[in-house]
């Protein structure tokens, strides 16, 4: 027998995730729409803890309407619709029951596909609370569909629903179209007729013509032209009209159901039942004052958590993998293929892992601050900052993630609705300085300026420095970013039209468990590239391999490598910036991610363990001299174009990983790597040259 | 208001606390089709609730719930009466 597939549909906040868990047990598959990013999940219905045979849901994204204005309603019409994936045979149709007033004109939209419809009726607990209750049997008379009510937080009715959904596999027939009619004799008839007569279809592409993404719509030839042939401005009014018919027939399916009074007092703005409680709650969160202050520290925590929170767990990740390598080397003995299980391998499994804590924690934040409605006000109080870089509110938590790390950071920009503007968060994530590039700026400043002198107050030489290199990244990712959304990926401030939700418990299970999926997500797709990486970049370091008496004196093994040869071969265009080879050598192990740069000096100057302890490694560096002129090989002016160099490079194969992952292709990886390079070289020259210009070092 | 627009008032002159019935939503493209979609269509009453706390954007009160909309967004509503009501 041939599946039933049931597609959940519904309003954001309404608790269909939650839900759609609870139907599938959390047993679920996660996918991606055919050439778009946004994200399905499938799976099997289950009832108390037993796969049910014959029933399959799909979770749609969470929409307002089906109109195609982002990616989310066109994937949401189109799933419904049969268009590019096989049309459900049933939609289960979550409505929030203490918002009918809002959640009803999905509903109407959803009633004119013609599909057979389960009305879910959520939240009725919260509902009764706030004395907005619905009898389920007079929305069911009115609707003319079955509906089961619900509490998806406890899971109050759903073994109901459950019974219900197996029950209905196998009968089902598709009911007629419900349209809402157009008014007589109005623009919207009129359109209609010349589109060649009323149906969801012409519908849905009326309204993309009106929202200037037909694009969106994917129309056929045939379609485009006599959409294209309306008039501008009766499109436009054929939109009001449709959807001010829409509402009037919200209003009268309302003052049926004997909400009239209530909708009524809705309409004319004097109550939000729902929103009560949370109103009382935002007097506090979104004040004048206590808002920004409450955000900050929100912030902060979040910050904190993947800055200092994830150390220990990636520091027992480190140790693990310490741990096994010398494990790997005490079992298989030196040799050739030890060092490709211990340092290609391992240490490649290890770059991949690392990640985990950060991604984990970053997304118990955003899902437990998405979930209980802060989200919505941190976007709200933070939106006009925002706004000015083209982005709104929505950007702000991925940029911040940056500062800790990229790889959380832009797997977060997910939050973001339009895709060029996520390209361009995804772009200026990398300009902001991740603590990997702390132990670079550690080590410079270290070695080439008198880190503790005092230039004025508090403030000393390398405090300052460090300060500069935060600042100087800050202000290039904002502006970059600016620039990028006004030119290659030029598009409208997107709008904010936010809903601010009321305060709701987030189910943790739900939480922790779309911490999983994108952890997995991560490990299998971003990991792989990374491992093999890593495996690329041990063979760059170790081939071709000398023996050790071949080696002249002051000579390492590494300068003998490929890695070694294309760092002499890059020297002259390394000159320009004041480095040589071996800072050149040591870029391309640090492709691997940026601290590698350490200890990857540490093998050019022959120091073992410089990545523990590099005092050795600075003082090796202080004394190296050029052997023709006798000056120091390293300045302080040298010292300072690396780490202007450090601020922009994309020195961070993890990134590129993230990026293809996130972005579907090599396209926006290879520009990013591409530009990040040329604008590090570019600053590098211009800070070395200019300063000796200005005769310094 | 000494810096009144001309023209018909719109949902981004009311103050916090004070609230109008929408006429129109103008302009055209994705923006406005969104506005309409979110309930602001003809007859409904709006409220502004409050700013946020660097002024822009607003949070609205309207068919039982909650959303915030930029000033720039806030412009495109236009309301039927001159006189804003608390």
């Amino acid at each position: 027998m041939k599946a039933l597939r049931v597609a959940v549909a519904g309003n954001p906040n309404v608790g269909k995730t939650s839900l759609f868990n609870l139907l599938t047990g959390s047993r679920y598959k996660v996918g991606n729409y055919p050439g778009v990013t946004v994200e399905t999940r499938e799976g099997g219905l289950r009832v108390e803890g037993r796969a049910v045979e014959g029933v399959r849901l799909v979770d749609l994204p969470g929409t307002y309407s089906l109109t195609p204005m982002a990616e989310d309603e066109a994937v949401a019409f189109r799933a419904l619709t049969g268009a590019d994936v096989e049309a459900p045979e049933l939609v289960l149709l979550v409505l929030d029951a203490t918002n009918l007033g809002r959640n009803l004109y999905l509903a109407l939209q959803i009633f004119e596909l013609g599909l057979p419809v389960v009305v879910v009726l959520n939240m009725v607990d919260l509902a009764k609370d706030a004395g907005v209750g619905v009898d389920a049997r007079a929305l069911e008379a009115a609707l003319g569909l079955p509906v089961v009510e619900t509490v998806a937080r406890t899971g109050e009715g759903v073994p109901e629903l459950a019974a219900r959904l197996k029950s209905m596999a196998g009968q089902l027939e598709l009911m007629e179209q419900r349209l809402v009619p157009a008014p007589e004799g109005g623009v919207l008839a009129r359109c209609l007729a010349d589109m060649g007569g009323d149906g969801p279809r012409q519908r849905w592409l009326l309204a993309g013509r009106a929202a200037d993404r037909l694009e969106l719509a994917a129309p056929s030839e045939a379609e485009r032209q006599r959409v294209d042939g309306l008039d501008e401005e009766a499109v436009r009014e054929a939109m009001a009209e449709l959807v001010g018919a829409r509402y009037a027939e919200v209003d009268r399916l309302l003052e049926g159901l004997g909400l009239g009074a209530d909708a009524a007092e809705s309409r004319d703005a004097n109550v939000a039942p729902a929103m009560a409680t949370s109103e009382k709650v935002d007097a506090v969160l979104t004040h004048r004052v206590f808002g920004p202050l409450i955000f900050v520290a929100v912030m902060a925590l979040v910050f904190q958590s993947i800055f200092s929170w994830a150390d220990p767990f990636m520091g027992v990740i480190e140790g693990g993998v310490g741990w096994l390598s010398e494990a790997a080397r005490s079992i298989l003995g030196p040799g050739l293929f030890t060092d490709l299980v211990t340092e290609g391998v391992i240490a490649g499994v290890g770059n991949v892992v690392v990640f985990v804590p950060q991604i984990a924690l970053l997304f118990l934040f955003i899902g437990l601050l998405e979930d209980s409605g802060y989200m919505a006000r941190a976007a709200f109080i933070v939106d006009r900052l925002m706004a000015r870089v083209g982005l709104n509110g929505k950007a702000f938590v991925p940029l911040l993630s940056g500062y800790a790390c990229a790889i959380p950071a832009i797997m977060s920009t997910r939050t973001i609705a339009s895709f060029k503007d996520r390209v361009v968060a995804i772009l200026m994530i990398p300009f902001v300085s991740c603590s990997a590039r702390l132990p670079v700026y550690t080590l410079i400043i270290g070695t080439l300026f008198v880190a503790d002198e005092r230039v004025f107050g508090p403030f000393t030489q390398g405090g300052l420095i460090l300060l500069a290199m935060y600042g100087l990244s800050t202000v290039s990712a904002l502006v970059l970013g600016a620039v990028y959304k006004r030119t290659l990926l030029k598009s409208p401030t997107p709008p904010l039209v936010l809903e601010l939700p009321p305060y709701r418990l987030p189910r943790i299970r739900d939480t922790l468990r779309h911490v999983w999926d994108r952890t997995l997500d991560f490990l299998r797709d971003a990991g792989t590239i990374i491992l093999a990486v890593t495996i690329v970049l041990w063979g760059l370091l170790t081939f071709p391999r000398v023996d050790p008496s071949e080696l002249s004196e002051g000579e390492t093994a590494i300068e003998r490598s490929v890695a070694g040869t294309v760092g002499k071969a890059m020297e002259p265009a390394l000159e320009p910036i004041g480095q040589d080879w071996r800072i050149g050598v040591a870029l391309i192990g640090s492709f691997a991610a940026r601290e590698v740069l350490v200890s990857t000096l540490g093998l050019v100057y022959d120091i073992e363990g410089a990545d523990e302890d590099d005092a050795p490694l600075r003082d090796a560096m202080r004394e190296a001299k050029d052997p023709e002129t006798g000056e120091p090989r390293y300045s302080p002016l040298s010292g300072l174009a690396l780490m202007v160099f450090f601020v922009y490079a994309c020195q961070c194969m993890s990134t590129l990983a993230v990026v293809r992952r996130e972005t579907g292709g090599w396209k926006w990886p290879i520009f990013m790597l591409v530009s990040m390079t040329v604008i590090a070289y570019v600053a590098a020259l211009i800070v070395y040259q200019g300063g000796q210009l200005l005769g310094f070092g | 208001m000494p810096f009144q627009k001309k023209g018909p008032p719109t949902l981004a002159q009311l103050q916090p606390g004070e609230q109008g019935r929408v006429r129109a939503v103008s302009g055209r493209g994705a923006m406005t089709v969104r506005l309409l979609e979110m309930g602001f269509v003809p007859g409904v009453e709006v409220r502004v609730i409050k700013r946020a706390p660097l002024g822009d954007p607003f949070e609205l009160r309207l068919r039982g719930y909650h959303v915030s909309l930029r000033r720039s967004e806030a412009e495109r509503v236009v309301l039927a009466e001159a006189e804003a009501r608390g």
